[in-house]
């Protein structure tokens, strides 16, 4: 609009139209604002818009506070009150008053001149001025160096609370205290100050000079770390690491720099959370043992019952029932076995107790008591090697338990035909045996299908007959789990021969020194386990010549229940030369005899079936007394192994019925000639 | 070389080990046979007992106690009978397998009594024949 000039007017022209107020309000050349008395945002310049970088909606009908606090930076920030506060200072005194400075996210900081306009007295609007601040000047001439000063360090350093700060001159007095160090050693800065920090060591390390040391190292290689107990104000201790440094100023040294941090919080709460879990494991096995203590308890009580029962006469519809009532009774706790083994071995809390094993009785005890379980027509045999150890050093149950899978598996899915058990050492070294024990089968053998997940636990490859094969499915990955406790595998193979399977596994034992000398004898002894053989070649009759000789000296015990066997082994003893034969009745009786006379005996002969006690249990009876006088069994048993059981029920030897006579004379020789006397 | 009349009756090697402790006339061996059979028949009468009275562990140590005897004479068929006698009593098939009915198992052994009562009264015979002649 153009304004007339003053030339042009002669006579009194009319006033130019008012200026439009809100045109003025855009159009200046500073950002501005018009707030109504309500302080609602009425109006702004362009200039504000261009500036604060918003548009005319962002701002127009908005309350100031709100709007400006969309706009600072940082948000939340306590420069609306300020703002608000000038704002009705500037209306109160109805002059004008500027605001402190703000800052909004463009980074920008702004000044608010704030102008309230009446009309008398009432309040029309109120004009805001905004204007570019100098807070960059403040930020760079204030802020920063203010940060970098002494005096901020030292704020910070005091500030903090979980690591002890402070400083030692040069001698190692302390010059400084923070925070830290107050509530880790205990001291108040007053009465540490001063004070050399060797203050903090225990008398073990103030022995060794240990305080000195540290800075001697830390002069030398500027830094040292280290670890140890330190002790507090009161006396208490704790396990502290320890960070010196040394200080230079302009090349001087001027003292040290210690942190110190605590560690035995973190010790104790490692152990105690070592220890927490150990209980929860602790109570999760005592409460598994528990339970199935609880469980088998009953269990046990059911199944005598049952056997109680079967002894009663009952109709064979009965008698059914009752087996079922009993097989179901002997699976369930099998059950509750597996599952106990199952989860002590999952845990890792199982342990392999260190024992005597002797691994022909084992697999001859648990091929026995396999037998009676079975119905059907299969025969078992049994392969021990020669070079077996007789003796060894193992965990006997989880050996026994190993076997007792295999051969009970192998009897329920074999309906005719074999179960050969063979055990053999597959390799030795100077203080263990590798055992590999085989279970062979003819039964139904197992399909290619299944044979991959045999050992997962779980895992029935027929689940169709489940029915007819019962189990729990853990049998054979507990085998395996004890095998490789045992340093060994597991494996299987189909049987090549014909249809059915071999299970085998190996376990390491240890060998048992003190048993060398028998060994020893064992290898003088024939080879060849078959207890059907008679005696391997007749002893060298010169050998036999000495015996006779040697006879008529020695006394012999002889303990046989039944007569007729009595007067012929005295029959066969007397045709050797043998002149004084004592006899026993019964094992009671030899016991009696021998614990009587102790050294009377040049050697006993050990009927095993007797009656009130029988061989092995005399035998033990007499070891037990300390009695070391030779003790040969004789015994009609026929499964090979059975020598061995007798040896480790402290027989020496063992002779098989009926007796022949060149084998017993072979005996004596090795006893009463070659072996050093036992007295 | 003892007569071979014996048949299964005797087992000659180990028959032959007894004689060979004559000294002379039969002196160790008669006795000790005819020592036998009447253990033998003591043996009989308790098992006949125990039958009636449906003892199986009894009847299974009898077994197992002339069993014994039996064998170290050399009496193969008496000896046999015995082990049946003995297996049964312990609820077990000749074959090792479990028989657990009480009646199959007094059945078995009161036929094996009766078989071992004639073993032993015909083997009797031939013994005394046996040492007559001899």
């Amino acid at each position: 609009m153009q304004l007339p000039s003053p030339a042009d007017s002669g006579d009194a022209s009319p006033l130019p139209p008012p200026l439009d107020g809100n045109l003025l309000i855009d159009l200046s050349p500073l950002p501005t604002m018009v707030l109504s008395p309500s302080c609602c945002i009425t109006r702004v310049s362009n200039r504000f818009l261009d500036s604060w970088a918003v548009t005319r909606e962002d701002c127009v009908g908005q309350q100031l506070l709100s709007f400006i606090d969309r706009q600072l930076h940082p948000a939340g920030s306590a420069a609306i009150l300020y703002i608000s506060a000038t704002i009705d200072a500037a209306v109160a005194a109805r002059a004008e008053r500027t605001t402190k400075q703000i800052t909004t996210i463009n980074a920008t900081s702004w000044r608010a001149r704030v102008l309230p306009i009446f009309n008398g007295a009432e309040l029309l609007a109120t004009v805001l001025e905004w204007q570019e601040g100098s807070a960059p000047l403040i930020e760079e001439e204030i802020v920063r160096p203010g940060l970098s000063t002494d005096e901020a360090f030292r704020i910070l350093v005091q500030a903090v609370k979980d690591y002890a700060i402070f400083l030692l001159d040069t001698s190692g007095h302390i010059a400084s205290w923070n925070r830290g160090a107050e509530l880790l050693k205990g001291y108040r800065r007053e009465e540490i100050i001063g004070k050399h920090f060797s203050v903090f060591y225990g008398t073990d390390d103030l022995a060794v000079r240990k305080p000195e040391l540290e800075l001697e190292i830390c002069l030398r290689e500027g830094r040292v770390e280290d670890e140890g107990w330190r002790y507090k104000k009161d006396g208490t201790r704790f396990w502290a690491n320890v960070i010196i440094t040394a200080v230079y100023k302009d090349g001087v040294h001027v003292g040290f720099g210690k942190v110190t941090r605590d560690l035995t919080e973190r010790k104790t709460s490692e152990s105690r959370l070592i220890a927490a879990y150990e209980e929860s494991e602790k109570l999760k096995s005592d409460f598994l043992a528990n339970m199935s203590h609880e469980i088998r308890t009953p269990m046990h009580g059911m199944l005598s019952a049952c056997s109680l029962l079967l002894d009663t006469a009952l109709t064979d519809r009965q008698k059914d029932i009752v087996y079922i009532m009993d097989e179901s009774g002997q699976v369930l706790l099998q059950v509750i076995n597996d599952i106990l083994d199952y989860s002590k071995l999952a845990s890792g809390s199982f342990s392999i107790t260190s024992d005597i094993v002797g691994i022909t009785s084992v697999i001859t005890s648990v091929v026995r008591s396999v037998q009676t379980t079975m119905r059907s027509p299969v025969h078992f045999e049994l392969f021990l090697a020669p070079e077996l150890p007789k003796s060894v050093q193992g965990d006997p149950l989880r050996y026994r338990q190993i076997v007792h899978n295999l051969v009970n598996n192998a009897g329920k899915f074999t309906e005719r035909g074999h179960i050969r058990i063979q055990a053999s050492v597959q390799s030795e070294d100077e203080d263990s045996y590798v055992v590999l024990t085989e279970v062979t089968d003819t039964g139904i053998g197992i399909p290619d299908a299944g044979s991959a997940n045999l050992f997962t636990p779980f895992t029935q490859f027929d689940a169709t007959t489940t029915k007819r094969f019962k189990g729990t499915g853990l049998g054979l990955s507990i085998a395996k789990s004890l095998a490789e406790l045992m340093g060994g595998r597991i494996g299987y193979r189909p049987n090549p021969e014909r249809q059915g399977s071999i299970f085998w596994f190996t376990a390491r034992f240890k060998k048992i020194k003190s048993l060398e000398q028998i060994n020893a004898w064992k290898n003088n002894y024939s080879r060849g386990e078959d207890v059907h053989q008679l005696a391997l070649g007749s002893p060298s009759p010169e050998l036999v010549a000495e015996l006779g000789r040697a006879a008529s000296t020695k006394s012999l015990l002889l303990a046989e229940d039944n007569i007729i066997n009595q007067k012929v082994m005295i029959g066969m003893l007397r045709s050797i030369g043998f002149k004084n034969v004592a006899l026993a009745a019964n094992g009671a009786e030899a016991v009696k005899m021998v614990r009587g006379k102790p050294a009377a005996y040049d050697m006993v002969l050990m009927d095993i079936n007797m009656p009130i006690l029988d061989g092995h249990k005399a035998s033990v009876q007499i070891r037990e007394a300390g009695i070391r006088v030779p003790i040969v069994a004789m015994t009609a048993y026929a499964l090979k192994g059975d020598k061995e059981r007798c040896l480790e029920h402290g027989m020496d030897d063992y002779i098989p019925k009926p007796v022949q006579k060149q084998y017993l004379i072979k005996v004596l020789c090795q006893w009463l000639l070659t072996e050093k006397d036992y007295r | 070389m003892p007569d071979p009349n014996f048949g299964e009756h005797v087992d000659l090697s180990t028959f032959s080990q007894i004689l060979e402790m004559d000294d002379e006339d039969h002196d160790f061996s008669k006795p000790l046979v005819d020592n036998f059979f009447e253990q033998a028949e003591e043996t009989f009468v308790q098992m006949d007992h125990a039958l009636s009275a449906q003892d199986l562990e009894r009847l299974s140590s009898l077994g197992h106690f002339l069993k014994g005897s039996s064998a170290t004479l050399g009496f193969s068929l008496i000896r046999d009978s015995c082990q049946v006698i003995q297996q049964y009593g312990s609820h077990l098939n000749v074959d090792g397998s479990r028989e657990e009915d009480a009646a199959v198992c007094l059945g078995k052994i009161r036929e094996a009594l009766t078989d071992v009562k004639v073993h032993t009264a015909e083997l009797k015979e031939k013994m005394n024949e046996f040492f007559e002649l001899e």
